[in-house]
């Protein structure tokens, strides 16, 4: 029974050990695709990639070159032809490569909102970004060497905004989108009424992403200034760049608040409108011009209601 | 022909680049094959060099909006070791790269080590010496010369495993010195300028695994956030008004103000995929808490000529319990149709109390218990569908609702330990928004995109956030083998205006790009952008050459036109020397008005609003590089860069023009 038992087990150890060879299923293994495609292969052990080949226990579909490109014996056999590749990604659309990519890394948690990513809907797909074979970039196997080169190439706008006088440091290599972005779809942001999300990664906190570098402004404080909670820092700020100091929709802080703080209507937190200027506040008067000179912790303040100190 | 098409692929890569600093230079040197050692594979390249500035005019603004300054650096530098056959025997990759270390302002460096199957492990380390002269803000009385540092560490164990287990450290830490305002002896007085020695430190630790359960994947995280502010402030000399008719003065100062917190948290994701259908969720919990104290001397004389010693002394404490879900559901019968419908909760308070006691002369002269609540509910459901009819057409669309609900809570009590009085307020708001879109493909090198959204909203909080809009956006991209060309619009409308007050937005971009490699020798990239923006709110004030009286139903206007340009060629001049050249200019050329305030105009407050509607200046930066191949392994660089700042017209009075000339002679070699 013994003796059984380990015979048993002794087969089955040498059935996992075997490698994947030539199949009934039309997988014909990397070593035959490396015979052509030499200049792919020489510095494929430097891709992610080639941890499917080097791990040696994962089935032909899932190893090397046709864990991508499908089976290749009809490729082989008509000695080569891109319409004789199962999965040739130049050939293919959108949503095909995309679903391609998704059979091995659906399951990173970062890429689970990607079908419904507006860069999904706009039929960006991974191989408009990455390049497997021939990336550049020394990580994540870009189709740039720089990340913003590559969001530069569609989002012109940003760029521009990138260079504005004051900006966030991007262009200068001290950020990358990713700080702030996720390209492969976002969970539901929880400011600004959720609206139009903008592909915006969150911060461990949900919050927006600007409190992971700005964490003095994160709080919790006593007294809240409500619109940075409610709607987000866009409400004030430009992310990306900006004309204006500090980021600021205006180029005075008086005009940027005044346009909140007007009283009309039902806006605030009050109902009643959001609450206007003091009566001692002459605004000819520079010194009232510059709100912030006063009301210092305009983000939110632990000890003055009205973010004195 | 292959080397032809990896020669264009890299020089446009480069020619895109041309928009970055002058520094470091792109060019790649030595063998991209790397030398064998061992079973390993080796890569390195270094660039080192002197950089230079040279800077006319406002200093302030220079470093504010480029800060490059002298010395030698290590501009750049790229490690890469990686294991032939994947069976490394400590590590499988190591990759590491560095920019602007040395003395740089913007200064980072990257590492990743993995060994197949068993680790990875990833850092990054940032640092932005930061320095901004707040003009605008508060008339220079906000200045910062501080330093960040950012770095984050993630190793994961078994990351190919059914089970993985995940640690995490993150630091972020900003210290220098600064300048901060407090008004001091009543809300008539002058703010006067403290000095803030700025110390604030974040920790986050994260702890959590990965794993498998009846065919779904599941990840279990538990972080913990630390805070710390300990920024003393205080007075640099006897300090006067130094207005008219206001003899207020501060001879002594001194505040400390430690403000230190925890923010533990859960946060756990959910996927399971199916071959059509797949779900997904993340429900996060976390308790945030601050606690505080505040002590602050002030001695000095008020605006009414009596002398003052003010204590003012706050304590308390401020948690934020933050909970949501988040859980899409997403159906795929084939690749052409996708539907997706998510769901998310998001639900959190803030809630705070602060002991606010004043003493004058060691006498008590106010003592009042605060505490606020401030709640804020957000539910959401949407649907998005997205369909591809055939290779050259496909459609989508969407309809999202939210609902949310902002509740506030305001009481005090006087002396503390009284009874609370105060208010309380609720309000609801609802979103309704759809969306729509059209992508063709009419031909292999051409596609097209147009896309709609219109969102309806029955009550935003601010006057400038979105209620009625509209957002339109359109794309074209003709694209072959060695030239791509593209452009796009895209239109944001909003009109968020109510009875006797108006607020309406109005921006629109335009954007054409082009990128042209005809010879492998030669790459040209050119962009044109052009955004526009018009706003008008109305506005609500007090003002007067006298008495200030309220002033009602005027409009605050801004109008900004914003043309940026960027061009960059990139030419082999032989096999050895390239050369590069790029140019781009910043120009908002406002309502074309030359003056900021119209002639004709002659009341003081319609003369004040009228200055601040618009303000045009330029930003531009031409830039040339030559780098030449000195041996197979090692390039010499040098380059230029100028920058130019110009207001057409200061505000206020201020005027940050300045121009800099900047520039960098390296040598870039491998070994």
């Amino acid at each position: 029974m013994r003796w059984c038992f380990l015979l048993l087990l002794a087969a089955g150890l040498l059935r996992a050990q075997a490698p994947p060879g030539p199949s009934a299923s039309g997988y014909v293994g990397s070593q035959a695709c490396k015979t052509c495609h030499a200049d792919v292969w020489f510095l494929f052990y430097r891709n992610p990639h080639y941890r499917s080949i080097a791990s040696g226990a994962e089935p032909p579909e899932r190893t090397g070159c046709e864990s991508c490109h499908g089976p290749a014996k009809a490729h082989v056999e008509a000695h080569g032809g891109k319409t004789t590749i199962p999965r040739a990604f130049s050939l293919m659309q959108p949503g095909q490569v995309l679903e391609a990519c998704l059979a091995c890394h659906a399951k990173d948690f970062p890429k689970v909102n990607i079908r419904r990513s507006e860069h999904t809907r706009s039929d960006v797909v991974c191989t408009n970004c990455h390049s497997i074979h021939k990336s550049p970039a020394p990580r994540f196997l870009l189709a740039r060497k720089q990340q913003n080169e590559l969001c530069y190439g569609c989002h012109a706008a940003v760029r521009a905004q990138f260079s504005m006088p004051f900006k966030h440091r991007v262009n200068e290599g001290f950020m990358e989108c990713t700080d702030c972005h996720n390209p492969h779809g976002t969970f539901t942001p929880t400011w600004r009424m959720a609206e139009r999300p903008r592909l915006v990664d969150q911060a461990l906190g949900n919050e927006e992403p600007c409190v992971r570098c700005h964490s003095d402004k994160r709080g919790p404080f006593v007294f809240e200034h409500a619109p940075v909670r409610v709607d987000g820092c866009e409400t004030c700020h430009y992310p990306h760049g900006s004309m204006n100091a500090k980021l600021l929709h205006r180029p005075v802080t008086a005009t940027l608040c005044l346009e909140c703080h007007n009283g009309a209507g039902t806006f605030g937190t009050r109902n009643s409108g959001i609450m206007i200027q003091s009566a001692s506040h002459n605004l000819l008067d520079p010194k009232y011009r510059q709100c912030t000179t006063c009301h210092v912790r305009i983000h939110g303040s632990n000890s003055d209601s009205y973010f004195l100190r | 022909m292959r080397k032809h098409w990896i020669w264009t692929i890299i020089l446009l890569a480069q020619a895109a680049a041309a928009q970055e600093p002058v520094a470091p230079t792109p060019a790649t040197v030595g063998a991209a094959r790397g030398e064998n050692t061992g079973d390993y594979n080796v890569t390195n390249s270094f660039e080192t060099g002197y950089r230079f500035s040279q800077v006319g005019g406002n200093e302030g603004m220079y470093r504010s909006s480029v800060n490059y300054g002298n010395g030698i650096r290590l501009l750049s530098s790229s490690l890469s070791v990686h294991s032939r056959d994947g069976h490394g025997r400590w590590f499988d990759e190591l990759v590491l790269t560095t920019s602007g270390l040395g003395n740089d302002p913007y200064q980072s460096a990257i590492l990743r080590v993995q060994k197949n199957r068993l680790y990875e492990y990833d850092m990054q380390w940032r640092l932005n010496d930061y320095y901004n002269p707040g003009l605008t803000v508060a008339s220079g009385l906000h200045l910062m010369d501080t330093a960040r540092r950012v770095q984050d560490h993630d190793l994961t164990l078994f990351p190919d495993s059914r089970l993985q287990l995940r640690f995490g450290y993150s630091r972020n830490d900003q210290t220098g010195p600064a300048l901060t305002t407090l008004q001091v002896y009543g809300s008539g007085g002058d703010a006067f300028p403290l000095f803030a020695d700025v110390h604030r430190v974040m920790n986050d630790y994260r702890l959590g695994g990965d794993f498998k359960i009846f065919g779904a994947r599941l990840s279990v995280t538990h972080f913990w956030e630390d805070y710390k502010e300990d920024t003393p402030v205080s007075l640099d000399g006897v300090t006067s008004s130094g207005l008219p008719n206001d003899p207020t003065t501060l001879t002594q100062f001194q505040r400390n103000e430690p403000y230190h917190g925890t923010s533990p948290g859960w946060l756990v994701n959910l996927f399971k995929e199916r071959k059509i259908w797949a779900i997904n969720g993340r429900f996060t919990y976390i308790g945030g808490t601050r606690n505080f104290l505040l002590d602050e001397t002030a001695v000095g004389i008020d605006r009414f000529g009596g002398g003052r010693n003010r204590e003012v002394l706050v304590g308390g404490n401020a948690r934020r319990p933050v909970a949501t879900g988040d859980f899409s559901f997403s159906l795929f019968p084939g690749t052409r149709l996708t539907v997706v419908n998510n769901t998310s909760v998001h639900n959190f308070h803030i809630d705070g109390d602060a002991t606010y006691q004043e003493l004058n002369l060691a006498t008590l002269t106010s003592s009042i218990f605060n505490f606020q609540y401030l709640g804020i509910r957000v539910i959401t459901n949407s649907t998005d569908a997205h369909y591809r009819v055939s290779k050259w057409l496909g459609f989508y669309g969407g309809y999202h609702y939210s609902t949310r609900r902002i509740a506030l809570e305001e009481a005090l009590a006087v002396p503390p330990g009284s009874d609370l009085t105060g208010n309380s307020y609720e309000q609801d708001n609802h979103l309704h928004t759809g969306l729509a879109g059209i992508r063709l493909k009419p031909w292999k090198p051409l596609s097209i995109s147009l896309d709609g959204e219109i969102g309806r909203s029955d009550k935003p909080l601010s006057p400038v956030v979105d209620r009625n809009y509209h957002a339109i956006g359109a794309r074209a991209e003709y694209r072959l083998k060695n030239l791509v060309l593209s452009s796009t619009y895209k239109e944001n409308y909003n009109n968020n205006s109510v009875t006797l007050s108006t607020f309406s937005s109005r921006a629109r971009n335009y954007t054409a790009s082009a990128s042209w490699t005809p010879r492998e020798r030669f790459a040209l990239d050119a962009t044109y952008t052009k955004l526009h923006l018009d706003t008008v709110g109305g506005i609500a004030f007090f003002a007067g050459l006298g008495r200030p009286q309220p002033v009602l139903g005027l409009n605050s206007i801004y109008l900004s036109n914003i043309h940026a340009a960027t061009l960059m060629i990139r030419y082999a001049l032989t096999k050895r020397v390239d050369l590069y050249a790029g140019y781009s200019i910043t120009r908002d050329t406002g309502d074309g008005r030359s003056a900021a305030v119209p002639a004709g105009l002659t009341n003081p407050v319609d003369q004040l609003l009228a200055s601040v509607q618009t303000f045009p200046l330029s930003f531009q930066s031409p830039q040339a590089r030559v780098s030449v191949r000195l041996s197979p392994k090692v390039r010499w660089n040098a380059g230029w860069q100028y920058y130019g700042y110009h207001e057409d017209f200061g505000l206020f009075a201020f005027n940050q023009n300045y121009r800099a000339n900047t520039g960098y002679t390296s040598i870039l070699w491998t070994f």
